[in-house]
This record gives C-alpha cells, structure tokens and sequence, in this order.
C-alpha cells in the first residue's frame, strides 16, 4: 500500500506495545510508538497519525489530559485502553472526546474491528459532517432505513415509536461504537434532560423485544454495563 | 461503632452522639422507676440499687468510662437529693456515704473495664478470624497460581528452544495452551479484584448498588462468558417484563460469568447449559443448570466453603478454581441480600441458583 494510515500507540508497558504494532504492522497499518505522554503530544502535533491507541495509566501525566488537549484542537479518532479496575474512567473519557474503548485483555480481531470502526466513522465526518442519517443501515435481519425512519427485521416493519426509533437510529449511525448513557439522553431529551437511566433502559428493553429474538441474548444491540449500549457493525 | 484498638486515653474516654443518647434515657429510667417506687412506697433502701443498676446498664452499653463515671456521680447526687431524708436538699455527712459512692465508681469503673475488654477481644477474634480466611487464600492462590505459570513457561521455552524441530501443528498447539493457561489466569485475577473488594471493611461487602435491567447483565455476562469459550453452548431465558434489581452490576455479573464457566469446566460431560431468570415473590431468581455429572456428594455441603481447591488439588487441574469462585460468588449473593444454593438434578447435572431482592430492603 502506498499510503498506509498511521496508528500512534501511546503505552508505557513495552510488552503490550510491543504485540499491538506487531498486529497492526501485519494488517497494513503504520505504527509510531510513545512511552510517555509528552512524547505522545509531541508526535501527535508532528506526525498528526490517522488514529490513537491511548493507554490511560502514563508515568508522567494522566491520559486523561492527552485526551482534553488534544481535543481542544483536533478530532482525530482515540480509542482508550482500558484496565478492568477502570470502569468509572470509561465513562469519563468517552463523554470526554475519546471515540471508544477496548478493555484489556483483548483479542486481534477485536483490536482491529475497533480501529476499523474509528477510522471509518472519523473519514465519515469528514466528508459530510453533521448530515449521517440518510440511506439505510444493514446488518444480518435488520435494516434501518433513515429515508422511512423505520426499521425492519427480516423485512417486516418492527413499528418502533418514535423515540424507539431515535434511539436505533442513532445507535445505527454510530454502528460499532459505543454510546454513553449520557450522550443518548441528550439526544433524545435534551441538553437540560435530568441524567436518568431508567426511562433509557426502559425504551432499551422494548426495542430489544422488538427487535431481538431472545432479549437476554441479542445479536444487534449489546449492553456496555455501566457505559451504554453499542450497535453491531454493519454489514 | 468498631472499636478495635486496644486502650488509649482517647478510647477510654470516647464521646459520641450515641453513647449519649443511651446513658441520658437509661439515667430518666432510672429516675422514672424510682418516682414510681418512692410513690408507691415508703421503704427506700431499695432505690439505690436500682441507680447501680442503671451505672451498670450505662457502663455496659457505651463506650470507655467516661459515660459509667458520669453517671455515679449522677446517681449519688440523685440519691441524695430526692431520696434520702433530708429530702430536697444535699446532706454528704450521713455515715457510710464515702462507702456509697465508693461502690458505685467502682461498680462503674469495673463494668466499663469488662465492656472494653469483651468489646476489643470481639474485635480481635473477628480480626483473626479475617486474617485466617485470608491467608488460607493465599495459600489455596499460590498453588493456583504456579500451576498455569509453570506450563506457560514449559511451552514457551519448547518453542523457542525447539523451534526447528516442532512441526507447524506441536507449535500452535502449545500456543493455544499457553493462551488457555493465560485466560485462566486472567479470570483469577479478575476475581481477587472482586475478593479484595468485599474483604476491605472487616469482611463486610462494599457493594454500591444501582438499580440495574437484570437482562442486559444477563446478556453481558452470557456475551463475555462466551468469547471466553466460544464451544459453551448456553441456553438463555429472561421474563417478558422487564426486571430492574438493585444490584453492583460488575459484581453480579461476576457472579454469573463464575457459575456459567463453572457449569462448563466442572461438568465435564455437559453439552447444554441452561440459565434462566424467573421473578419469584419478591425476588429475581437466577439459575444455572447443566446436564453434566453432577457436584460430588461429598463436596456438596462444602461447595461454598473455598476450600475445595486446596484439599484435593491432587485431583487435577480441572478442579482448581471452583473454590474460591463460587465461595466468592457466595459471598457475593450474601451481600446483596439473597441466597445462593447448589443441587444435583434427578436426572443427573447441577442446578445452582441465586435470588437477589427486587427492592431495597
């Protein structure tokens, strides 16, 4: 490839960084390394690199920084490693600018879905920034069609109300990635809307009887517990 | 209230809200039930004894001395103000009075004393207690431990000691077992956070509970448990009404991912898994149950206990875990305020079963 897209893994433990560029190096990608964060900030301003694996435990400052300044200028993907003990700092900095999130350990395969999704939702904003919701969204039985502002599962109108609809459009917009909790309620509610989970998670369980065949196990709409909820990718 | 230190001069006279309120209504008691006497009565060489009573009582249920001091000094003046002639007037000189009050600060003085002491042994034996758990753990984990890290580095070393001479095949099979050994001991890890986290406050739980939709931790825990071990073939089942419990979602969800990984490893012979959610009286009620062997008889009543992987590790590897799992998930369930039990199928495989209350209690 003549153009490849460049990744900057911001890790401080050398081992991991270590097997995420041998990973992305195998499957086309650039890869720069950083160990520390001022060395993040500096190679994100040089090399401006395509998307950012960011490790939020740095020895000289907290990622959590890295995220707000780079934010403040650019609108390059991030995707967040996590640790396990970390649930609460998910959420921070997703509503923070961070694109998503991948908990450690993780798998190849799902490594490279996540960088996939970024890349393709940040090359996305970039071409038609704001407008998104038009066409249809696919993925196995299910189709969201923004035109109709309907969906379907296996061709049969599944009669979402409009609220219900919102929720699935927005979760098919963003297919792939995660949602907070705090950023659905927004969109749905308003800027003003009290930060209620349970009237979400009600919507939540009937558009899952609607659109699931089993609730407890579901193939298109997968609960992140205590983050959000994440729309399978499309097809 | 714990008081585990042993003495200081701030222990021995403790201040609090509480102890305050318990030595002022005990003293008005005592004060009531002498009015009352006195009224009934005119014999008043009893009334004394029940402010000995009320000294006791006080020492007795504060702490340190400070509140039993105060209040024999309380009933002396009492004593002879209202009720010892002269009445309504204080008169120290009556013969044996130094005696009196000698008694009562002695009384008070040795109740406290034992209160402290009995309180602080608690204390300590709970302490011991704690500490005995805890290092049965460790012991259990290490051996736990060094079995997976053992094999991790035998294959290692094979394969880069012997990396001409394995086939392609010997290779990717010792890497899937490292891989195998790796996962374990991520899931042990995983669940020492969760011990560390109920062991913190002298082995109560800190559990911080939201209520939480019981099918989208279902389905999380299902989802997480199968990437784990992508040949689990689970059956799952919810109600159709949607079911919000009060719950530490990470926790719970812990609790599941065990018993589902439980029921795959230990049955042994289990081709279907069956984990269902019902709403019984009150309560959600969660089961998993396989068609595998069975818990052995013997373990059964112990199955809880987290001693299971210490006393027959001569068993194999397969059994290992299973202890502290589900003395974990036990615990768990306990903190929550629900029961946790295991039992054998007639027709052969385990069923275990948690209940969680739907309201806060």
């Amino acid at each position: 490839m003549a153009n490849k897209q460049t990744v900057l893994i911001v890790e401080d433990e050398s081992n991991i960084a270590s097997f995420i560029t041998t990973i992305l190096t195998a499957n086309g990608y650039a890869v720069l390394t950083a160990q520390t964060g001022s060395t993040a900030m500096m190679l994100i301003s040089s090399h401006s690199p395509d998307i950012i694996i960011l490790d939020l435990g740095l020895p000289d400052m907290d990622g959590q920084n890295i995220i707000k300044s780079v934010r403040s200028w650019s609108q390059v993907p991030i995707i967040v490693l996590s640790a396990r003990t970390q649930e609460r700092e998910k959420v921070n900095v997703l509503d923070m600018g961070a694109d998503d999130y991948i908990t450690k350990p993780f798998g190849t395969s799902e490594l490279l879905a996540r960088v996939r999704t970024a890349l393709r939702h940040a090359s996305r904003v970039g071409t038609n920034e704001g407008l998104g919701q038009c066409g249809k969204f696919v993925s196995g039985d299910l189709t969201v069609d923004f035109d109709k502002r309907h969906a379907f599962v296996a061709g049969k109108d599944i009669h979402l109300t409009q609220n219900e609809y919102k929720l699935v459009a927005l979760l098919a917009q963003y297919a792939g990635r995660v949602l907070t909790y705090d950023f659905l309620i927004k969109k749905l509610w308003g800027p003003n809307a009290p930060n209620d989970n349970q009237i979400l998670r009600v919507n939540m369980a009937n558009i899952r009887r609607k659109l699931e065949a089993n609730p407890a196990e579901p193939k298109y709409i997968f609960t992140e517990i205590g983050v959000g909820y994440r729309m399978v990718e499309g097809d | 209230m714990n008081k585990r230190k042993i003495l200081s001069p701030e222990k021995m006279f403790p201040l609090s809200w509480r102890d305050t309120i318990i030595s002022f209504f005990i003293f008005l008691g005592t004060l009531l039930v002498c009015f009352i006497v006195r009224t009934l009565n005119e014999d008043k060489t009893c009334l004394s004894m029940f402010f000995i009573l009320g000294v006791f009582l006080i020492s007795r249920y504060t702490n340190g001395y400070f509140y039993g001091t105060i209040a024999s000094f309380l009933s002396i003046i009492f004593v002879n103000y209202y009720f010892t002639y002269p009445y309504y007037c204080f008169n120290f000189t009556i013969t044996g009075y130094p005696l009196a009050i000698g008694c009562m600060l002695v009384v008070s003085i040795i109740t406290s004393a034992m209160t402290t002491q009995i309180k602080s042994q608690h204390a300590l034996s709970l302490a011991a207690e704690l500490e005995k758990t805890r290092s049965n753990l460790l012991r259990a984990m290490s051996h736990d431990l060094r079995t997976p890290l053992t094999s991790i580095l035998g294959a290692c070393s094979a394969i880069s000691e012997n990396h001409d001479a394995l086939t392609k095949e010997e290779k990717l099979k010792l890497l899937s077992e490292i891989s195998e050994e790796a996962q374990w001991l991520i899931r042990m890890v995983e669940n020492l956070l969760i011990v560390t986290k109920i062991d913190s406050e002298s082995g109560s739980a800190q559990i911080h509970k939201s209520p939480e939709a019981v099918e989208e931790i279902v389905s999380e825990a299902v989802q997480k448990s199968k990437k784990r071990f992508p040949e689990q073939n689970v059956t799952v089942t919810v109600p159709q009404e949607l079911l919000i419990v009060p719950m530490d979602a990470m926790l719970i969800e812990q609790v599941i991912i065990n018993l589902l990984e439980n029921a795959f490893l230990h049955s042994q012979t289990a081709t279907s898994i069956v984990l269902s959610v019902t709403k019984v009286a009150g309560f959600a009620v969660f089961e998993v149950s396989d068609n595998g062997k069975g818990i052995d008889k013997e373990l059964l009543p112990h199955i809880f206990e987290g001693s299971i992987s210490r006393n027959d590790s001569s068993e194999g590897a397969d059994r290992r875990s299973m202890g502290i799992g589900l003395s974990l998930c036990n615990s768990i369930i306990t903190a929550h305020g629900g029961t946790m039990t295991a039992r054998n199928k007639l027709m052969g495989g385990a069923v275990f079963r948690f209940t969680l209350p739907l309201e806060e209690h």
